[in-house]
């Protein structure tokens, strides 16, 4: 495999109207990672998924997938990936077992005997109607009908909206045996943030059309911290750089910062006491998203939001 | 082998599923020569990235505490007469730095923490509850 990587967007501009849906969004998936695309609804991650896939058109910037452009080979690009949509919308009054060879001809890659095992393996009712399928049956069906092709690149636009606690982990342990285990790249978008991070490499928060950081999971946890220090220290905490969210409570200053070593050092160094909090996926993603630059008087530190 | 993961705590899953693995070797609820889950089947258990499981038994062969042998999967290393004593101390250590820094939170002294703790084993002593791992 090459070093290129599997997904390349850059500097991506998309309006809609009047609204910049995209604004200069940049981002890189590298063949073999789990890449999970973290945004609040309304973000552009729906936009950007369809842009992958050639469904529209980018105003300006490029899209890049297995190294194809999607707008000039969209036919080729659907062929090597997998798709698996929102709200998968499939011929209800189809059997499990005729969506299935009515889907396979479009796919001259399709595997019958992966087919087949996925089949047993998820413990699809062959001869169910689709639409009497449960909701978890139905991810579980759209995910066979995304992989049997033996897709290079497999891209989820919020796989687990709508499944209750069980289906949800089941469908992370899905993707951990049946995509990780074969090596396919994957792409997935989720507002699910502490039930991603365990099966993510690596994820991109995108808000406002930007993507405001890309990163490890393990690097976001170990660089971006909560720092408490004496509210005296305010001067000198204002100067750090990387600042994603600040807050006055009582005697003290609490801080979000991007980088959590030098930040700490830099006050150690004029004496100040700090104290390191780590923080969870969710709370990195809110300091990122709605973290505030100039503290306000309120009283607690941010609470979890859903 | 029984981990159960916190997904909302602040600690890297890596880091818990470490602690996690030490914390049954050092307990004796895994013993030399037992058989881990293979990667595969742990990173399902647990739905969590296989790479992370894969990174997390690469760390704990390097100190020793694990053996991979090859095409044959992972298992806890016959011999660790060093390492088990360290690692447990290793485990405690953490929990005593937490225990102290709380203390200095709080304004509590040494003195004062180290009488407490005596009380405590008093009391779990005398409470002389079988002594099972959980």
């Amino acid at each position: 495999m090459s070093d290129q990587p599997v997904i390349e967007i850059s500097g991506v501009v998309k309006t809609f109207g009047r609204k910049r849906v995209l604004d200069g969004e940049t981002f890189a998936v590298q063949a073999g990672q789990t890449f999970a695309f973290l945004g609040r609804n309304g973000a552009g991650k729906t936009t950007t998924i369809r842009m992958l896939l050639g469904l529209i058109k980018p105003d300006s910037g490029t899209v890049r997938v297995l190294g194809l452009d999607p707008q000039k080979q969209p036919l080729e690009v659907r062929r090597r990936v997998g798709y698996v949509a929102e709200d998968q919308a499939m011929f209800g009054w189809m059997r499990v077992s005729q969506i299935i060879s009515f889907i396979a001809p479009f796919y001259p890659k399709w595997d019958h005997g992966w087919a087949r095992q996925l089949s047993e393996r998820f413990e699809l009712p062959l001869s169910t109607k689709v639409k009497h399928l449960s909701k978890g049956q139905g991810v579980r069906l759209a995910l066979l009908l995304a992989l049997a092709h033996r897709p290079e690149l497999v891209i989820l636009d919020d796989p687990t909206l709508g499944l209750d606690p069980i289906m949800r982990k089941e469908f992370l342990r899905d993707l951990v045996t049946y995509l990780q285990g074969e090596r396919v790249t994957v792409f997935f978008s989720s507002h699910l943030l502490y039930e991603v991070e365990p099966v993510a490499d690596a994820v991109a928060i995108l808000d406002h059309g930007q993507v405001l950081r890309q990163d490890s999971t393990e690097n976001l946890r170990a660089q971006i911290k909560r720092l408490i220090v004496p509210a005296t220290a305010e001067a000198a905490v204002r100067e750090l750089p990387g600042i994603l969210d600040i807050a006055r409570c009582g005697r003290q200053v609490a801080v979000v910062v991007s980088d959590a070593a030098p930040a700490v050092a830099a006050l150690e160094h004029e004496g100040i006491a700090v104290q390191e909090i780590d923080l969870n996926l969710d709370e990195i993603f809110e300091a990122y998203v709605i973290g505030r630059k100039e503290p306000a008087n309120a009283g607690p530190p941010l609470e979890r939001v859903a | 082998m029984f981990i159960r993961l916190e997904t909302s705590s602040g600690m890297p899953i890596a880091r818990q599923i470490a602690d996690q693995v030490r914390t049954h070797c050092a307990s004796g609820s895994l013993c030399p020569g037992d058989r881990l889950p293979s990667v595969r089947q742990l990173a399902k258990e647990l739905a969590v990235n296989q790479n992370t499981v894969l990174r997390v038994y690469e760390r704990l062969t390097a100190e020793g505490l694990l053996e991979r042998r090859h095409g044959d999967g992972t298992y806890v290393a016959d011999r660790l007469p060093p390492g088990r004593l360290k690692a447990q101390r290793a485990l405690l250590e953490q929990d005593a730095r937490r225990l102290a820094k709380r203390a200095t939170d709080l304004n509590i002294d040494a003195d004062e923490v180290h009488k407490l703790l005596d009380e405590v084993f008093d009391k779990l002593s005398r409470e002389k509850a079988p002594a099972q791992t959980r």
